[in-house]
């Protein structure tokens, strides 16, 4: 499929892949969700209107509307409206045609969609999640909670994270493959717009953060699902979740903050007319601030049981991730003394973020320093100094709204209505959180407390309120400008400086006639036709050409339905594995050795999911398999700056950046097993490992790698029957590992050692079971690329898909060379 | 891109190292020898794999330092973890 309809078609929506379509769609889908997250604060700051609560809202029913609040706002509304400003800017501003893989594009909204879907689902599956955005173990297990009941909804809330990680991973791939491969001729690094910059880094700090949560959630969704051992043991459980949780949480307060942060540089250099004071330093202080952030997480893990010497280091490397920052508020504040501003809209909420973020900052340095944290721990300074970071970069986002606005819809909005917006916005907002400060003894996710606050906390709700009011304005503004405003030029602000503001508002499906070129030092559009190329085109250093020139005049492809129809297959699956629990708990009942404590896991079976999943699974089939026969093209830029990813194919850095991404995945989930064996003591493991099956799987899987580089041999010497019986070897290879693997855990269970039998046993299922994963989706892809090459004569003249399965395979069997050792001879 | 000889000549030595590991663990060595061992040879098998099979020596540095990058986040996760808890 490749024409696309056109806007006011709703099929466009559904099949389109053109990166400006899919920002609009992350930006309206998470506003939505920021109304859904605004309503339930809305509600318990009713609730919190009197000590000891108002009464509107059932103990239950407050924790559930706390922390969807605060799940909804981090993940569904923060990151996926920033996505959706990257999407629509970012190949704008680095003179790109689209993103590198289109489809994936399009596939990692619809997966943020249904996850949205799936976890509103939750609220009417029984009950959704009542445990705190944090899922702090064993609060987001069955186990000791009787509230944490394994419903479907609380499963369903469990499993929309997982998709939703899932919808952020293929996007980091998708954008870092972009960015570092398709910027225009002349845009090194140092010169790319400071918005993509933040964006860059941001992708990086996903790519490797979102990792850790992906596998956090999926031990926790196994947890609740098959009821495994991870995170419901008396010692380590608890420690477990919070190290593999701050790894990807604090990382997240950047993630979360750094789009807001490059709104704000470029609203600030347009605005006042002048460049970034000390711009290079300011990119040195964001790269800092992304390194360090993966170096400050257990300052959230002050109040455990972690010893004081990793406390105090950890203290001193918080005060150290504040530097850079100084640096980057300094340089704003000097950016506005030394231009002429121009107060604005986006301007004013710009600067709003400034101070609210100043405030925020200097709140967040008395949580950490480790004494000061025993006090605020747990407490409303925490949630004050919290939303004064992360809402000051709502605000930002707002700026980035306003901002671009004209040129997203070609329509300009009323600046009247856009300052009143700002000025209800700033003081609902002060409102809101300041009181949080002074009635900072309130403990943290409870509606009782001192009278003495009370008056700070009604202050709040109806600062909250106000705040409410002031998203109504926005709203109205942009549906009146919408409606009856007048017609945006190109450029409506005087000193913009990125490439969005040199062509139309709204600009046309594939952004520009010409190639966009700065090897001139400016902005320029070449004219690549053969007649003008004559002679060569000249370009800077470090810029490569790709040999397949002719894809510079392809036709490209804007639509396909598959990324839908994956995601409505993947939404049905999700579903139906939310009510899987009841039934493993009656299997796991009627064995020789059942669980412990299956209480909180005992709701009625209920035949509907057992369906959805084998329709989901059905579904995926189908259109996983139509997705993969499908011609679509997505041109690669002949001329473009690739530093330092030049020289290698934009698929294939695809697969790397993804297999970067898959280390952090099996590393977590291998640090999970060392970190509990460690908490237990080495050798007080009680695990009795059938180290010949192991052996012999090493061996299969070894040989299993030995053929798929054959095939790859023999893709290259267009060698049709030896491509096949390879790639037939390789199948049945891993059909025989999995059968090795059969036998084992049979012998197991046999044994009584089922995965609830025991936290060795837990890990030991789970871990092998993760990779036994890998060696089944690489089974199902080897079987399709066999389908093809018989169909078709597939992969004889382009051998590349061979390659890019075997770095996956190869990949998978790394991952064994560790589990080997770890699980059978240690 | 290697040629035939060389994979399989990398197959061969891949099958030898993990062997290897078996014995460590099978024969009478001490426990810290044979995992310090085992790691070394985890280490090789993985290097052999990943620089020849997946041809990362002959990819841009690039690459290296990002997968690179992720094994540290790895190890930078695991050892303060398990650092904390003693």
């Amino acid at each position: 499929m490749s024409d696309l309809p056109p806007m006011t078609s709703v099929k466009r929506w559904l099949v389109t892949t053109n990166h400006k379509d899919v920002g609009i769609l992350y930006i309206t889908t998470a506003l939505f969700f920021l109304l859904l997250g605004g309503a339930m604060a809305l509600l318990f700051r009713v609730q919190l209107w009197e000590p000891g609560g108002l009464g509107i809202l059932e103990p239950v029913q407050f924790n559930q509307a706390v922390s969807t609040h605060g799940l909804l706002m981090v993940f569904w509304f923060l990151s996926p409206i920033a996505s959706g400003f990257a999407n629509y800017l970012v190949p704008l501003q680095i003179g790109a045609k689209d993103l590198a893989f289109p489809r994936l594009n399009a596939l990692s909204y619809w997966f943020y969609l249904f996850s949205g879907i799936l976890f509103v689902l939750s609220f009417f599956q029984g009950q959704t999640y009542a445990g705190g955005w944090t899922l702090y173990a064993p609060l987001n297990v069955p186990m000791y909670t009787p509230a944490m009941d394994a419903t479907a909804g609380n499963n369903a809330a469990i499993l929309a994270l997982t998709l939703f990680v899932m919808s952020i991973t293929i996007g980091s791939v998708n954008f870092l493959t972009t960015i570092h491969r398709s910027r225009a001729e002349g845009l090194g690094l140092w010169n790319m717009p400071i918005f993509t910059w933040s964006w860059l880094l941001t992708v990086w700090m996903m790519l490797f953060a979102f990792a850790a949560l992906l596998a956090a959630l999926l031990l926790l969704s196994i947890d609740r699902l098959f009821l495994t051992q991870y995170f419901m043991t008396d010692q380590g459980s608890s420690l477990l979740w919070a190290h593999l949780f701050w790894f990807f949480g604090h990382p997240e307060v950047y993630i979360v903050f750094f789009p807001a942060l490059g709104i704000m540089f470029e609203t600030f250099q347009t605005f006042t007319g002048r460049r970034l004071v000390g711009r290079k330093w300011v990119i040195i202080a964001m790269v800092l601030v992304a390194v360090q952030s993966f170096l400050v997480w257990m300052h959230h893990m002050f109040l455990t049981t972690i010893n004081l010497e990793i406390k105090t280091l950890y203290m001193a490397t918080t005060i150290g991730i504040s530097l850079p920052f100084d640096l980057m508020v300094f340089s704003l504040i000097y950016t506005m003394v030394k231009g002429r501003v121009r107060f604005t809209t986006p301007f004013l909420f710009s600067l709003g973020a400034l101070v609210l973020f100043i405030l925020g900052g200097i709140t967040g340095v008395f949580l950490g320093a480790v004494v000061l944290d025993y006090e605020f721990r747990g407490t409303y300074w925490v949630v004050a100094h919290f939303h004064y970071v992360m809402v000051s970069g709502v605000t930002a986002l707002v700026a980035g709204l306003y901002y671009w606005w004209p040129k997203i819809t070609g329509k300009m909005y009323s600046e009247a209505l856009g300052k009143l917006n700002f000025a209800v916005y700033f003081i609902g907002f002060n409102m809101l959180y300041f009181p949080m400060f002074l009635a900072w003894e309130t403990p943290r996710r409870v509606f009782h407390y001192g009278e003495s606050a009370q008056i700070y906390h009604q202050i709040a709700t109806v600062g909250a309120f106000v705040l409410g009011l002031s998203f109504l304005i926005m709203f109205f503004t942009f549906a009146k400008s919408w409606i009856s405003g007048p017609k945006a030029p190109d450029n409506p602000w005087e000193y913009s400086r990125t490439a969005e503001w040199a062509i139309p508002s709204p600009p046309p499906l594939e952004n520009w006639d010409g190639r966009p070129s700065y090897a001139s030092g400016r902005l320029e559009f070449v004219d690549d036709s053969p007649a003008a190329t004559d002679g060569g085109v000249a370009h800077g250093q470090g810029t490569t050409t790709e040999a397949s020139v002719e894809h510079e005049a392809e036709h490209a492809d804007h639509a396909s339905i598959w990324p839908f129809g994956i995601g409505v297959g993947t939404f049905v699956f999700f579903l139906g594995l939310s009510g899987l629990t009841p039934f493993v708990a009656n299997f796991a009942e009627g064995t020789a050795e059942p669980p412990e404590g299956l209480d909180g896991f005992a709701t009625q079976p209920d035949i509907m999911y057992p369906v959805l999943i084998a329709l989901g699974m059905a579904i995926m089939a189908v259109t996983l398999f139509q997705f993969g026969r499908e011609k679509f093209d997505a041109p690669v830029m002949n001329i473009a700056e690739r530093w330092p990813f030049g020289g290698i194919g934009n698929t294939k850095f695809g697969i790397w950046v993804f297999l970067a991404s898959d280390v952090i995945v099996f590393g977590a989930a291998i640090g999970a097993y060392i970190f509990m064996r460690l908490h237990m003591g080495w050798m007080d493991w009680e695990f009795d490992p059938i180290t010949m099956a192991g052996l012999v799987n090493t061996y299969i899987l070894l040989t299993s790698s030995f053929t798929v580089i054959i095939a790859l041999v023999m893709a290259e010497r267009k060698n049709k029957s030896g491509l096949l019986g390879a790639m037939g070897a390789t199948v049945l290879l891993a059909l025989a590992f999995m059968g090795v693997k059969a036998f084992e855990y049979t012998q197991k269970m046999g044994d009584g050692h089922y995965w609830w039998y025991s936290i060795e046993y837990s890990i030991y299922y789970v871990t092998t079971g993760l990779h036994a994963l890998h060696v089944i989706l690489g089974v199902l892809v080897a079987l399709f690329m066999i389908y093809r090459i018989i169909s078709i004569d597939a992969y004889l003249e382009d051998h590349r898909p061979v390659e890019f399965f075997g770095l996956y395979w190869h990949f998978v069997d790394i991952v064994w060379v560790l589990l080997f050792p770890l699980f059978y001879l240690m | 891109m290697a040629n035939l000889r060389t994979y399989t000549l990398i197959y061969i030595l891949l099958v030898a190292l993990a062997t290897g590991k078996f014995v460590f663990f099978e024969f009478n060595f001490a426990y810290a020898t044979a995992i310090g061992g085992t790691i070394l040879l985890a280490i090789t098998k993985i290097l052999l794999i990943a620089g020849y099979y997946q041809h990362l020596i002959e990819e841009p540095r690039a690459i290296s330092y990002m997968m690179a990058t992720a094994v540290f986040m790895v190890f930078l996760l695991v050892i303060a973890a398990g650092y904390s808890i003693q």
